[in-house]
């Protein structure tokens, strides 16, 4: 009698105390959609994360709220893009008064700048040159030289300068592009950066973590591999693209393809009559045949270039965010690929 | 010769930016002439904060739709407009207050809706665009509503000149005081609106009130002030066009900037009130 | 009778500037109105017009157009129009908002111009007149107006002593064509000479009626009893609404 009381009441006991020894989530904050998903891979079923810019989004205008702002003061971990990307995450992090360890994905890379004077110029891909050394497949290096003729190009030796070049205030983002997840390798290195970043936070799940990563390294090192067979099966001359958003430079410099833009990466930046009147003339001249659409920049300034050179509306491109779920760019390999998808759909015809 | 010529005989889109310029000349600028007699300058400014809630609305309602935003931009213009209209007559409180309490109501409540939805899509970047991308839809708009606006003018202009002159008067001989303030208000609230659309605000605005602030210091006569408003918008407007083709300027700030060095050149050597005729008058008339 | 007042109050924040006031006007009658300062008399003219709501009482007008001379031109004079176009406002009620204005009625203008003694000013700016002009321009709109009861307050202020004096004669030829004029004026002299009626307001109805009964030493100074300030200390007035035949 005593003994079978005794245990109902240890096991009410145990019962009780148990939940506090429940496994909690490991409450993450992921700037904005891209890196998101991306931590939502790495972390898997140990992670709570939470975006800040969320689908179909435009950081660059983003103003926090006091609901953000609670999110990260409940958060542990902070996962940034860095480069200039994300202008209101300092003041956010001090005015919420968080203590969660800051992971800045974006420490790891080499960031290349955008082009100096004429927005219509390519971003400095060229730079990548003088990067050569940690990075693969620059196979397509030849393309380069085709580029030597378009208008007003810049010869490559001037571009070791532009990383250290101040005063690029017509950008919005200072003299460095942030957009590095648009290339694969980076998005590798990112997921580098994520990984040991939870695992300090919390090191129970560090296994996990690795295990994860590794599993989302493979699935990119085949996104990877896909883009560049594409790429280099359309051919030599229609590799120029014209976007409303100079936010490809590292897909550029990754995977050979030239961009073009009417105007600065930054979504205020307006357009001189100088620039559109040198975009159609370029593209006519080139024969270009494929412009492109954005998600969240103003289509009306492309239509009108369109229209007047004949050139094709290609569809739309995913830069800065995903698209909703039940979008086309759901999540950043879906993202990547409905954009390969878009690009050789249009260039190859 | 050619400079001047070639950038618009060239491109397409150079010769609609033109057209629009020369539509939003003739359309918004007598306008603008009537809002300055009637001291109300800032009416345009506040008016681009005034038609946010109009916009969210549209916005909620059919997402990022140019339309749906335009016209909820214009009713939400409209109420502002018509509100400040009536406060001004039948209580004690001028235009211009009354006019700063509504568009600062109606912008609070813009900011209320726009965060209801949650996404921070930039909406007044959207609904604001810009002269170079004036597409069919835009020129039309923007023709329709210069032609719309020259008739009313011509028709009402005896009365909208007498209200503006001497509301006391024309309210004791008639009862087309009330009308034409609100048609007037009207008016200005679509033209507004569709230079924001097509144009941005700094253009639509500033094409409207620089003009007929520099025409002050030409003309001593209503249809003078307005022939030379015109004029010096349309002149703004190819200016402005030249050098943001020729150096690489932006379009809207460019013509703007055009048309204020006018206005600056009107204000000190203007042949009427102007600082040249303060301080170094002609001589005088023996009769 | 052209206007009929019963029992009007007048007033600002709710002090009274015309008091209980009971009124009759033969159509075709010329009245003064006059009164120390502050007595309601420019109060009582804004409320014939309309222009403020009377906090008591009532006024029936029979007049079919009513001309209105304000005492301070409240017109807009960096306005640019000019002297001819706006004394042609005068003919709104013969042209309406659309009607055209054709040779007469530019001839018109010129004799309207010409009675206030401003021939030749039809181009002038407004901007370019003098105060007494500006009254005076002014004026000429109100001839052409062909109203049939006419309030005029201090018409003859800023004006030479020649321009007043013409100025009457067309007061009186108005007098002569049968319509109703009630002018608030400050010379009482002017009054003796050329006013038959009077009426003596000190915010409330001193007298009135023939300009000698009612300019008797007695009823001035009663008049010169009111004060001047609104008494910030004062009741609500309990007076009984009807008074009965004026």
């Amino acid at each position: 009698m005593l003994t079978r009381r005794l245990l109902l009441a240890s096991a009410a006991a145990l019962a009780l105390v148990s939940p506090a020894f429940a496994q909690e989530k490991l409450k993450v904050i992921a700037t904005f959609s891209i890196l998101g998903d991306i931590v939502a891979n790495v972390g898997g079923d140990r992670v709570d994360v939470t975006t800040l810019v969320g689908p179909d989004g435009d950081a660059h205008v983003f103003q926090p709220s006091p609901a953000d702002a609670e999110a990260v003061a409940g958060a542990q971990v902070i996962v940034a893009n860095g480069l200039g990307f994300e202008g209101w995450m300092d003041r956010l992090v001090k005015a919420s008064g968080t203590r969660a360890a800051m992971v800045v994905v974006s420490d790891g890379i080499s960031p290349i700048s955008f082009g100096e004077e004429d927005h219509a110029e390519e971003a400095g891909h060229e730079g990548h040159d003088d990067h050569a050394a940690e990075e693969e497949g620059h196979e397509d290096h030849e393309g380069h030289e085709d580029h030597a003729e378009e208008a007003g190009h810049e010869d490559h030796e001037g571009h070791e300068d532009h990383a250290e070049e101040a005063g690029h205030d017509d950008h919005g983002h200072g003299a460095l592009d942030p957009h590095a997840w648009q290339s694969v390798t980076n998005v590798a290195l990112y997921v580098g950066a994520i990984e040991r970043g939870l695992a300090a936070a919390d090191p129970a799940g560090a296994e996990t973590y690795k295990a994860n990563a590794a599993a989302y390294l493979a699935e990119l090192d085949a996104l990877d591999a896909d883009i560049r067979a594409a790429i280099a099966a359309l051919p030599e001359d229609r590799r120029t693209v014209v976007t409303s958003h100079d936010a490809f430079g590292y897909f550029a410099a990754d995977y050979g393809l030239t961009f073009v833009a009417p105007q600065g990466v930054s979504t205020e930046a307006e357009a001189s009559a100088q620039d559109v009147a040198a975009l159609i003339t370029q593209i006519k001249d080139a024969g270009i045949a494929a412009v492109f659409v954005e998600n969240i920049a103003d289509r009306r300034l492309l239509d009108q270039i369109a229209t007047e050179t004949g050139a094709r509306i290609g569809g739309t491109l995913y830069s800065d965010a995903l698209s909703g779920p039940e979008g086309p760019a759901g999540t950043y390999l879906t993202m990547m690929r409905h954009n390969l998808g878009q690009l050789t759909a249009a260039l190859s015809q | 010769m050619n400079w001047l010529i070639d950038p618009f005989a060239d491109f397409a889109f150079m010769q609609r930016a033109l057209l629009g310029c020369l539509a939003i000349s003739l359309g918004a600028t007598p306008v603008g002439v009537f809002l300055l007699l009637r001291r109300m300058s800032l009416t345009g400014d506040a008016m681009a904060h005034a038609i946010l809630p109009g916009a969210a609305v549209g916005y909620l309602v059919a997402g990022l739709n140019l339309g749906a935003m335009t016209l909820g931009g214009v009713a939400a213009g409209l109420v502002v407009a018509v509100m400040t209209g009536a406060v001004a007559r039948f209580t004690d409180l001028r235009e211009d207050a009354s006019l700063a309490a509504f568009y600062l109501i109606s912008l609070a409540l813009g900011v209320l809706l726009v965060s209801l939805k949650g996404s921070n899509v930039d909406l007044m970047h959207v609904l604001f665009g810009t002269v170079l991308a004036l597409d069919d839809a835009a020129l039309t708009l923007l023709c329709a509503i210069t032609t719309f606006t020259l008739v009313t003018l011509a028709l009402v202009f005896r009365p909208l000149v007498l209200e503006c002159a001497d509301p006391r008067f024309l309210a004791s001989v008639s009862r087309w005081s009330g009308p034409v303030h609100f048609l007037f208000l009207g008016l200005v609230v679509l033209n507004l609106v569709a230079g924001f659309q097509a144009l941005g605000t700094l253009m639509a605005v500033g094409i409207m009130i620089l003009p007929a602030a520099a025409a002050r210091f030409w003309a001593s006569s209503i249809g003078g002030m307005l022939a030379v408003a015109a004029a010096i918008a349309a002149t703004s407007s190819v200016v402005g066009l030249l050098a943001s083709y020729h150096a690489g300027l932006p379009s809207g700030p460019a013509i703007i900037l055009a048309a204020g060095m006018l206005y600056l050149a009107s204000l000190c050597f203007g042949p009427t009130g102007s600082l040249a005729a303060r301080f170094w008058p002609r001589a005088h008339l023996e009769a | 009778m052209a206007l009929a007042i019963r029992d009007l109050t007048l007033g600002y924040d709710r002090h009274p500037a015309v008091h209980h006031l009971d009124l009759d006007l033969a159509p075709g009658s010329l009245t003064a109105v006059v009164g120390p300062n502050g007595a309601g008399k420019s109060t009582l003219l804004k409320g014939l017009t309309g222009e403020l709501q009377p906090l008591e009482g009532r006024i029936d007008r029979r007049a079919e157009r009513l001309a209105y001379l304000p005492q301070l031109s409240e017109v807009d004079r960096s306005f640019p129009v000019a002297v001819g176009a706006f004394v042609a406002m005068g003919l709104w009620h013969r042209v309406g908002a659309f009607g055209r204005i054709g040779g007469a009625d530019a001839a018109r203008v010129a004799e309207a111009l010409a009675a206030v003694g401003l021939t030749g000013f039809e181009k002038r700016p407004i901007s370019a007149l003098s105060g007494g002009q500006v009254q005076r321009v002014m004026f000429a709109r109100l001839l052409l107006q062909d109203a049939d009861l006419i309030l005029l307050d201090e018409p003859f202020t800023s004006m030479d002593t020649k321009t007043a004096a013409d100025l009457l004669a067309v007061v009186q030829r108005w007098h002569g064509e049968g319509r109703t004029v009630l002018a608030v004026l400050h010379d009482i002299e002017a009054v003796r000479r050329h006013f038959p009626e009077t009426l003596l307001l000190a915010r409330e109805k001193v007298a009135h009626g023939a300009t000698a009964q009612v300019l008797s030493a007695e009823n001035l100074f009663r008049a010169r009893q009111m004060s001047e300030a609104f008494d910030d200390r004062a009741n609500v007035c309990v007076r009984p609404r009807e008074r009965g035949a004026a």
